[in-house]
């Protein structure tokens, strides 16, 4: 069975239909991708699924429960962790006491949970900041800090929101390596959005691509991107009635 | 037993603020021993009960980020609650004072559920509202004296340790300094707890807080109960102390500014802030006011300055006084 499965899942925000019955799953040992326009709806699905939003209607189930009418914090407390798009750093806490708040999330021991925290910052590579304040940090090693918390939880699913935002080419291709020593070590499943649609394709085993708020196709990352509709929902109709006129010139 | 070496390990501060902390004790200890008037007595005395309203505002204010401006209702329930339950039952202090803290942390479960549904300014306002019904309520209740207030009986037996009556300060002074100790120990164990870490989060960021499982709605109000029962702790103190009580004196609105006052200008969310505040504010109201007040035309005058001094904190360093240590520290690194 899968990990996570989303059912028709439809959420309005008054006469604006964010996302319309849109199904699909999550297995355990997959990275799934989200793409598609500004706008098509991928956050709101975010939120739909861990409960930051009421369902307008569908069901969400993980891990063979039904978690739609639960609250966000207690999708959290099940194994489903995400990140945000916008990151606000903290003026209090060092780095290694903001992973810890992850990992107080199933022990209430604080060397328990600090030893937890150092773990997780030294699987990614950045054990020397433990000690410096948010604030000190640079983005890139901000967001870093943000899944380092994330992952302190010790979720089975990992929704990553826009990790990518923001990065140089070389600081993205280092979040790839990272986010699949994620998946190969720890085992985590990984449902991403991302508007670097080359961080997408070079992870995902699947692709699910929104269009005004409705799944238009899904595949591998390959197939997906030839997919006629999905080319038309990036690209615009006139784009695939030239080409096509082209292709029929030759 | 990891909650109790918690509590006592303040290894993670700097050795400079603890060796500081620890000549301030040895002060403390010492201070009746040394030449002082009534007066500097009575000025020290406050200074302890304002560190601990402070300690206690800063479990929900500073920690917790989230604005309390209605301190004083609690140190009116601990106050009454020992005053009443002596003059009409003649229980001793030492049992009245946790049923106080007690009465406290109920009423603070009934008002904070729905208080902390508001966010921001919205709460502050509601805390001083809830307060200032809570305190005309008293003045009307004629059970707990109305707006006359309660004198507490003599009962002679000097020194009577049951009733915490004593002819000399120095032993207020000393069990006000133990609660202190003990005050400051919680605080420390606070700090180190699932619930202060989570308490931090939510100040960050409320959303990030929730996707890291913490129920922050409970959290707020579990940490507004801590807060509360160390201030009815010392309003229960106080009635002892002060032999009378009324309404405009332990549950005004004053008294709610100037505690969280306190804490802001020391340092919200830090465990030397609340300290740091009352060392300052206590003798400056005390000495200020009685110098100032004596002065013809000058009465009130000694209010606007504490204000401005305040204010001009505020703008350089919203983080108070001990915000400006850290950034100096910041600086030298």
């Amino acid at each position: 069975m899968a990990l996570l499965n989303v059912d028709k899942v439809s959420k309005h925000f008054g006469g604006l239909v964010a996302n319309h019955e849109v199904s699909f799953e999550v297995d355990q040992n997959e990275v799934v991708g989200l793409i598609g326009p500004n706008g098509a709806g991928k956050t709101t699905l975010f939120n739909c699924i861990a409960g930051y939003h009421a369902l307008t209607s569908g069901t969400v189930r993980f891990n063979g429960a039904d978690i739609s009418q639960l609250k966000d914090y207690q999708v959290a407390r099940l194994g489903l962790a995400r990140t945000f798009q916008i990151f606000e750093a903290s003026g209090d806490l060092s780095v290694v006491d903001n992973v810890m708040v992850g990992s107080f999330m199933h022990t209430g021991s604080r060397g328990e949970a600090r030893r937890l925290a150092r773990d997780t910052l030294e699987f990614l590579g950045i054990a020397e900041t433990a000690r410096s304040m948010m604030t000190e940090l640079p983005v890139a090693a901000q967001k870093r800090v943000a899944l380092a918390t994330a992952l302190a939880s010790q979720p089975k699913l990992l929704l990553l929101d826009e990790v990518g935002a923001g990065l140089n080419p070389s600081e993205i291709e280092g979040l790839i390596n990272l986010l699949q020593r994620i998946h190969r070590e720890k085992g985590i499943a990984l449902l991403l959005t991302e508007h670097v649609l080359e961080m997408v394709m070079a992870m995902s085993h699947r692709v699910i691509v929104l269009e005004s708020g409705q799944k238009i196709a899904e595949g591998e990352p390959a197939e997906v991107v030839k997919d006629p509709e999905v080319v038309r929902a990036y690209l615009g109709d006139h784009y695939v009635k030239r080409q096509a006129k082209e292709d029929g010139d030759a | 037993m990891e909650a109790i070496k918690n509590a006592f390990d303040f290894s993670d501060l700097p050795k400079t603020e603890l060796s500081l902390a620890a000549a301030v004790l040895v002060f403390l200890l010492g201070f009746p021993a040394l030449p002082h008037s009534s007066f500097g007595m009575s000025t020290m005395i406050q200074f302890l009960a304002f560190s601990l309203y402070g300690m206690g505002w800063n479990l929900i204010g500073g920690y917790g980020g989230q604005v309390d401006l209605g301190k004083a209702q609690y140190v009116g329930i601990g106050a009454y609650t020992t005053a009443v339950m002596m003059i009409r039952w003649n229980v001793p202090f030492w049992f009245s004072m946790p049923l106080g803290m007690a009465f406290a942390v109920g009423w603070s479960f009934i008002i904070g559920y729905p208080l902390f549904r508001l966010k921001g300014h919205y709460f502050a306002i509601a805390t001083i509202a809830t307060s200032l019904v809570l305190k005309d309520l008293f003045e009307v209740w004629d059970f707990v004296g109305g707006a006359r207030g309660l004198e507490l009986p003599i009962k002679g037996d000097f020194p009577n340790w049951l009733y915490l009556q004593f002819r000399e300060d120095y032993y207020y002074y000393y069990i006000l300094l133990a609660m202190f100790l003990v005050g400051l120990i919680y605080v420390n164990g606070f700090r180190h707890s699932r619930l202060g870490y989570q308490l931090r989060a939510i100040k960050d960021n409320e959303h990030v807080a929730r996707s890291l499982g913490i129920d922050v709605h409970w959290s707020k109000i579990k940490a507004y109960a801590m807060a509360t029962a160390f201030v009815a702790a010392v309003g229960s103190f106080h009635a002892c102390y002060n032999y009378n009580i009324e309404p405009e004196d332990v549950m005004s609105l004053d008294l709610s500014v100037l505690i969280a006052m306190m804490a802001m200008l020391g340092g919200a969310g830090s465990i030397w802030g609340p300290i740091i505040g009352a060392a300052i504010l206590v003798p400056m109201k005390n000495y200020l006011g009685s110098w100032l007040g004596g002065q013809a035309g000058f009465a009130g005058m000694d209010l606007a300055l504490y204000g401005l001094i305040i204010m001009v904190i505020a703008a350089a360093q919203p983080r108070g006084v001990y915000g400006i240590v850290e950034a100096v520290r910041a600086r030298r690194r």
